[in-house]
C-alpha cells in the first residue's frame, strides 16, 4: 500500500465506524489478498524465476475473473505476488494515474484528461490500455413458465423506460409467437449504484433503440422511482424475488432465471460467450488513441449475425514501460498469462466471461510483449 | 461504626491538634496516578477522536461544499441536475429519519414487553436464558441481518405489506399498491428494528432489574395488580432507562448501512409511501451504494452527506440526555 | 442500636391512660399456628397471635427473630419471595386470607402497609395519595378533597399543600414517610402494618409520625414492628416479643413468640426471663 492509499483507507474507515455506529459493516470492500501459495502443480513454466510483487485495483466487474487469474498465476510463479483490490473503475483510474499501484482494471476507457495524465505517470513510451474481460450483460426477467423471450432493443428500451407496462402487451406478444404471456405488471429492476455494467447497457440502449430510449448513456441508471438494487447479485436476488420483474446483470449472475434475446439483424440472438466475443471482434478500434491504447468502439447496432450487443468490456491498464526491469517483466508475465488462451479459460470458467478472440489476441499479445 | 469505636477506645489516643500533627497529603502511590493517567488520557482520546472525526469531515467535505450546483451536476454522474447540495441531502436526511424512526417504533414496544417479561413476568428459570438470547442476537453482524432481511423476511412481508396497501390505502403511509418484491422502507423498519431490538431490550432489562424493590412492593401493598405495579413502580421508574435505550438503538440505526443498502431500492423524494419502493435512501446507505464508483468530487460530496449524519447523531444524543436531565427529578433513583 | 445499653422503658402516658380490654377472640385479625417457611430455612415457628381493634400492636425482638417476616404474612407480600411457604392461619375477619379462594390483591387492599424506607412513587405528591384509590376503582365523590383529607390526617398537609404537583421524592425523609401514611390511608384500609416505619428518620421525624401513629389509632388497627423498645413501649397498646432458637443442627435461627400481652405488663412487668433480659438491655 502506497502512503497515499494507506491514508485514504484509514481515513474512510474512520469516517464509516463513525457514521454507522457499529463498525461491523464493510461497505467499502476488503482489499482481495491471494492466501498462500496453491496446490502443487506440473509446473510447465521453464523460464526465468520471477520473484516480486504487483498491486492491482479498479472495476469490481473484473474481480472474480481476477481471482482466478492471480491463483493461477501464482500457481506457474510461485515466487511472485499479484493483489487487486476491486475499489471500483474510478478509483482504479484515479490510483493508476496517481501511480499508487503497477496495474488497473476499468469499465471505461480512459478520456483525455486521463490519457494526458497516463502519460505523465508512465513516461514516454505511454499507457497500455487492453480489453482482457468481456462479460456478456443478459436481460433477466421472472416469469412464471417462461426461460425465454424475444424483444427488439426499442421495446427493451420502452420496458425499462415504464411505457410498455404489462406483460401481455401487444409489442412484447408481437415478436413472441406461441407464448402465454400472463396479464401482470412488469417491474424493471435497475443497479443503485453506479457501474460500469449500468454504462454499457443504457450505452445499448442509447445506441440501438433509437428515440425509444431518451436518455444519455450512463454509469448511473438515469429513470428514477423503481426498483433497484446493489451490484449484480442485488439485482438478480430482486428479479428473483419479485413476480413480473425484468433487470439486467452481469451473464454469469443470470442462474436459473428466463433471459430475453435481442433482435440483431433479422434474428434474435441470446447472450454466449461466443456471440459476445464476435461482436468484439466486428467492432472496429476507436480512433485516436495512442499507441497500445486498444479501445473497442462496440458497434451496438450492428446487424451482424450470431453477435450479442450486450457487452460489457472491461479494460486491464499498465505502463509500456516500468523504471523497474524486473516489474516489467513481472507485468508482461502477468498480461501474457491473463491474456493467454489459458487465462481467458480460466475466467471464461469463474466468471462467465467471453474469452477474446485469436485475432484480438494478436493485437494484445503485441502490445504486452512491448513492455519493457 | 469503626471510626467511631475507635475513637471511643482509650487505647488510641485522639490525636493532638496544632502544628505538631500537620495535615498532610494522602499518598496515593504509584498505582495510583498510573491508573488516575491512564483513566484521564482514555478519556481525552475519546474527545481526541471525536473532534478528528469530525475536522476529517469537514476538510474532506469542503470542495463539495464550495463547489457550485452546476460543478456538482457535471463533476458527478449521480448528482441530480438543478439542485444545491442542501436539496440533494434533504431527501436523504428524511430517508435516514425515518427508516430509524420507523425502526424505533416498532422495536421499542416490543423491546418494553420482553424486558418487562423477563425482569417481571417470567419464571426465573426462563428469564436467564432468555436474556443470553437476546444478548447473543445483538452480537450478530449487521451484514447478517441484511442478508436475512433482503432474501428470506422481505419475500414474506409482502403479502403484509400488499394487505396494508389495498385496505388502509387511503392513509398517506400505507399508499399502494405495495411494490414487489417489497424492497421499501417499511421492509428497511422491520429489519432495523429487528437489529435494534437486542440493545434496547438488554439496557431496558436491566433498568427494569434495578428498580428498588421498595416501589415494587409499595404497589403491591396498595392491592395493585402485577401490571398495576409495573405501570406505577416500574415504568416511570425505567423511563429515563427506556429513553436512553432508545436513543441507543436510534443511533444505530441512524448509522446502520449494510442492511439498508441490501434491502432498500432507493429513491431520492420526501415521500410518505412507505410501502413503494424508489421513494428513499438513507444516508449511510448511499455513501456505501456510491462510494466503490465514485470520483474526488464525488467522495467529497459523499463525505459531506456523513457530515450531516455526524450532525444528526450528534444532535440525536443531546436531545436525548436533555430529555433524561428534565425527567431526572420523577425517576426516583435515589 | 439494640447494643446499646439503655433505660428501662415507660409506656407513653396517653397509651396508659386508654383503657385496653384483653383479647377477646373477635379480633380484627389473628394468626394461628403460624409457620413461615423460606425453602427447607425454618424462618417463624407456632405464632399465635390476636391484634384488636383501635389498638397499637407493637412486635419487637432482636434482629432475625421472625417478626417482619410475621408481619409480611399478615398481607401476603410474603407470595413476592418464591421460596417462601406458609404453614397455619392467618385470619382477617375470622376469613383465612391464605385460603385458596382468596385473592392475595384483595388482601391487600384491606390491609395497607408502610415500609421501613420511605417509598414514595416517582411521581407527584398529588399522584402518589390518588393512586390507591384509582387502581382499587375506590369510589371517591371528588379526587382533591379525598387526598387533602388524607394528607391532613397523616399530618402532612400544611407542609405539601403548596406543591402537590412536585415529585414525592422533593420531601425530606420524614415527610416522605408520612407521604406513604397517607398513600397507606387513601385505600381506606382497616388495618395498616408498618414495618420499622422509623428506622431511617432523623429524632424529630420520628417523634411525628409516633403523634401520628396515635392519633390514626382512632381509626385504624396499627401493627407496627420496631427495633427501638421506647418506641413500643411509647406508642404501642400490647407487643409480642419475639426472639430467634438456634436449630440444634443446622444453626439456622427460627424466630418464635416469647411473650404476647398489655404492653405495661410486657415492659414493667415481663413473665419471661427472656423478655426481662431483652427489655432491660442485657441481650445481645
Amino acid at each position: 500500500m502506497t502512503p497515499h492509499r494507506r491514508l485514504r483507507t484509514a481515513a474512510i474507515l474512520v469516517a464509516a465506524i463513525a457514521l454507522s455506529g457499529c463498525g461491523s459493516d464493510d461497505p467499502l470492500g476488503h482489499p482481495w489478498r491471494p492466501g498462500g501459495p496453491g496446490e502443487p502443480v506440473e509446473n510447465l513454466y521453464d523460464g526465468p524465476v520471477l520473484r516480486g510483487q504487483l498491486e492491482g485495483a479498479g472495476s469490481s466487474a473484473q474481480e472474480s475473473a481476477m481471482q482466478a487469474w492471480i491463483a493461477g498465476f501464482q500457481n506457474i510463479h510461485a515466487a511472485a505476488s499479484v493483489a487487486y483490490d476491486p475499489v471500483g473503475s474510478g478509483g482504479g483510474r484515479t490510483q493508476f494515474l496517481e501511480g499508487g499501484i503497477q496495474f488497473g482494471g476499468s469499465d471505461a476507457a480512459l478520456n483525455h484528461d486521463e490519457l494526458d495524465r497516463a502519460a505523465q505517470q508512465c513516461g514516454e513510451a505511454g499507457l497500455a490500455e487492453l480489453p482482457l474481460y468481456i462479460s456478456p450483460i443478459a436481460v433477466i426477467f421472472n416469469l412464471d413458465g417462461i426461460s425465454e423471450l424475444q424483444l427488439t432493443p426499442a421495446t427493451v428500451a420502452r420496458i425499462f423506460d415504464r411505457q410498455v407496462t404489462r406483460w401481455d402487451d401487444p409489442e412484447i406478444a408481437a415478436d413472441n409467437p406461441g407464448v402465454d404471456l400472463p396479464d401482470l405488471l412488469i417491474t424493471p429492476v435497475a443497479r443503485s449504484d453506479e457501474s460500469g455494467t449500468t454504462e454499457n447497457f443504457s450505452e445499448y440502449l442509447a445506441d440501438a433503440a433509437g428515440e425509444a430510449w431518451p436518455y444519455p448513456a450512463s454509469g448511473d441508471w438515469p429513470v428514477t422511482g423503481g426498483q433497484s438494487a446493489q451490484g449484480n447479485s442485488g439485482v438478480v436476488q430482486t428479479v428473483t424475488d419479485g413476480r413480473g420483474t425484468v433487470g439486467y446483470a452481469d451473464a454469469s449472475k443470470a442462474g436459473a432465471l428466463g433471459t430475453v434475446k435481442v433482435k440483431v439483424g433479422d434474428d434474435f440472438v441470446g447472450y454466449s460467450p461466443e456471440a459476445a466475443a464476435a461482436i468484439v471482434a466486428i467492432s472496429p478500434r476507436e480512433e485516436g488513441r495512442p499507441e497500445g491504447s486498444l479501445v473497442v468502439e462496440l458497434d451496438r447496432e450492428t446487424t451482424e449475425a450470431g453477435t450479442y450487443p450486450i457487452v460489457l468490456i472491461s479494460y486491464t491498464l499498465a505502463c509500456r514501460q516500468y523504471a523497474d526491469p524486473d516489474e516489467a517483466a513481472l507485468v508482461r508475465a502477468f498480461l501474457s498469462y491473463v491474456a493467454g488462451e489459458e487465462g481467458q479459460q480460466v475466467s471464461a470458467l469463474t466468471a462467465g466471461s467471453a474469452p477474446i478472440s485469436d485475432a484480438l489476441r494478436a493485437e494484445v499479445q503485441a502490445v504486452i510483449d512491448g513492455i519493457a | 461504626m469503626s471510626i467511631a469505636r475507635q475513637a471511643g477506645a482509650p487505647a488510641s489516643p485522639p490525636p493532638a491538634p496544632g502544628p505538631s500533627r500537620p495535615v498532610r497529603r494522602v499518598r496515593h502511590g504509584l498505582g495510583g496516578r498510573v491508573f488516575a493517567g491512564l483513566a484521564t488520557s482514555a478519556g481525552a482520546t475519546i474527545l481526541v477522536i471525536l473532534a478528528a472525526v469530525a475536522v476529517f469531515l469537514v476538510i474532506r467535505a469542503w470542495p463539495a461544499l464550495t463547489s457550485s450546483p452546476e460543478e456538482l451536476a457535471d463533476g458527478v454522474s449521480w448528482f441530480p441536475e438543478g439542485t444545491t447540495l442542501a436539496g440533494f441531502v434533504g431527501p436523504l436526511i428524511f430517508g435516514t429519519l425515518l427508516a430509524a424512526l420507523l425502526a424505533l417504533l416498532l422495536a421499542v414496544p416490543v423491546a418494553i414487553g420482553i424486558a418487562l417479561f423477563i425482569s417481571h413476568y417470567a419464571p426465573r428459570r426462563l428469564a436467564s436464558p432468555l436474556g443470553y438470547v437476546i444478548d447473543l442476537l445483538a452480537a450478530i453482524p449487521s451484514v447478517v441481518y441484511g442478508l436475512w432481511g433482503a432474501t428470506w423476511l422481505a419475500p414474506r412481508l409482502f403479502p403484509l405489506w400488499d394487505w396494508l396497501g389495498r385496505n388502509l390505502g387511503f392513509v398517506p403511509f400505507f399508499e399502494g399498491p405495495a411494490s414487489s418484491p417489497p424492497r421499501v422502507v417499511m421492509t428497511v423498519g422491520v429489519v432495523l428494528a429487528v437489529m435494534i431490538l437486542p440493545i434496547i431490550t438488554a439496557v431496558t432489562r436491566e433498568v427494569f432489574l434495578q428498580t428498588p424493590r421498595l416501589h415494587e412492593e409499595a404497589a403491591l401493598a396498595l392491592g395493585a395488580t402485577r401490571w398495576e405495579m409495573v405501570r406505577m413502580a416500574v415504568l416511570p421508574f425505567g423511563r429515563s432507562g427506556v429513553i436512553s435505550a432508545s436513543m441507543l438503538g436510534l443511533g444505530r440505526a441512524l448509522g446502520e448501512t449494510m442492511a439498508v443498502l441490501m434491502i432498500l431500492g432507493p429513491g431520492f423524494t420526501y415521500s410518505l409511501a412507505l410501502l413503494q419502493v424508489g421513494r428513499h435512501q438513507t444516508i449511510a446507505a448511499n455513501i456505501a451504494n456510491q462510494f466503490p464508483e465514485a470520483n474526488p468530487l464525488g467522495v467529497s460530496t459523499l463525505i459531506a452527506t456523513g457530515l450531516v449524519l455526524f450532525v444528526i447523531t450528534l444532535a440525536v444524543n443531546m436531545g436525548a440526555r436533555w430529555v433524561i436531565s428534565r425527567r431526572a427529578e420523577f425517576s426516583g433513583a435515589n | 442500636m439494640t447494643t446499646t445499653p439503655h433505660p428501662k422503658a415507660t409506656p407513653h402516658p396517653q397509651a396508659a391512660r386508654r383503657s385496653v380490654a384483653p383479647p377477646t377472640g373477635v379480633s380484627v385479625m389473628e394468626t394461628v399456628g403460624l409457620n413461615v417457611y423460606y425453602g427447607g430455612f425454618h424462618a417463624v415457628h407456632d405464632v399465635d397471635l390476636g391484634f384488636e381493634r383501635n389498638e397499637i400492636t407493637a412486635l419487637i425482638g432482636p434482629s432475625g427473630c421472625g417478626k417482619s417476616t410475621v408481619l409480611r404474612c399478615l398481607n401476603r407480600m410474603n407470595d413476592l419471595i418464591p421460596a417462601a411457604r406458609v404453614k397455619g392461619q392467618v385470619k382477617y375477619h375470622g376469613q383465612d386470607v391464605y385460603a385458596a379462594s382468596v385473592d392475595p390483591i384483595e388482601v391487600r387492599r384491606r390491609i395497607g402497609m408502610v415500609f421501613q424506607k420511605p417509598n414514595p412513587f416517582p411521581k407527584s405528591i398529588y399522584d402518589n395519595v390518588a393512586y390507591g384509590p384509582r387502581v382499587i376503582g375506590m369510589k371517591v365523590p371528588d379526587m382533591d378533597d379525598h387526598v387533602e383529607q388524607c394528607l391532613r390526617r397523616a399530618a402532612l398537609w400544611d407542609e405539601v399543600k403548596d406543591k402537590l404537583k412536585e415529585s414525592g421524592y422533593s420531601l425530606s425523609g420524614g415527610q416522605q414517610q408520612r407521604l406513604c401514611i397517607a398513600r397507606a390511608i387513601a385505600t381506606q384500609p382497616d388495618v395498616i402494618l408498618m414495618d420499622e416505619p422509623c428506622s431511617a428518620l432523623d429524632p424529630i421525624a420520628t417523634g411525628a409520625i409516633e403523634d401520628l401513629m396515635i392519633q390514626l389509632r382512632e381509626e385504624y388497627t396499627i401493627i407496627i414492628v420496631t427495633h427501638n423498645m421506647q418506641q413500643a413501649a411509647r406508642v404501642s397498646d400490647r407487643t409480642a416479643f419475639f426472639t430467634a432458637r438456634p436449630d440444634e443442627t443446622t444453626g439456622n435461627r427460627t424466630g418464635l413468640l416469647v411473650e404476647y400481652g398489655l404492653t405495661s405488663q410486657i415492659f414493667e412487668n415481663p413473665s419471661d426471663q427472656r423478655t426481662e433480659d431483652y427489655i432491660s438491655g442485657r441481650f445481645g
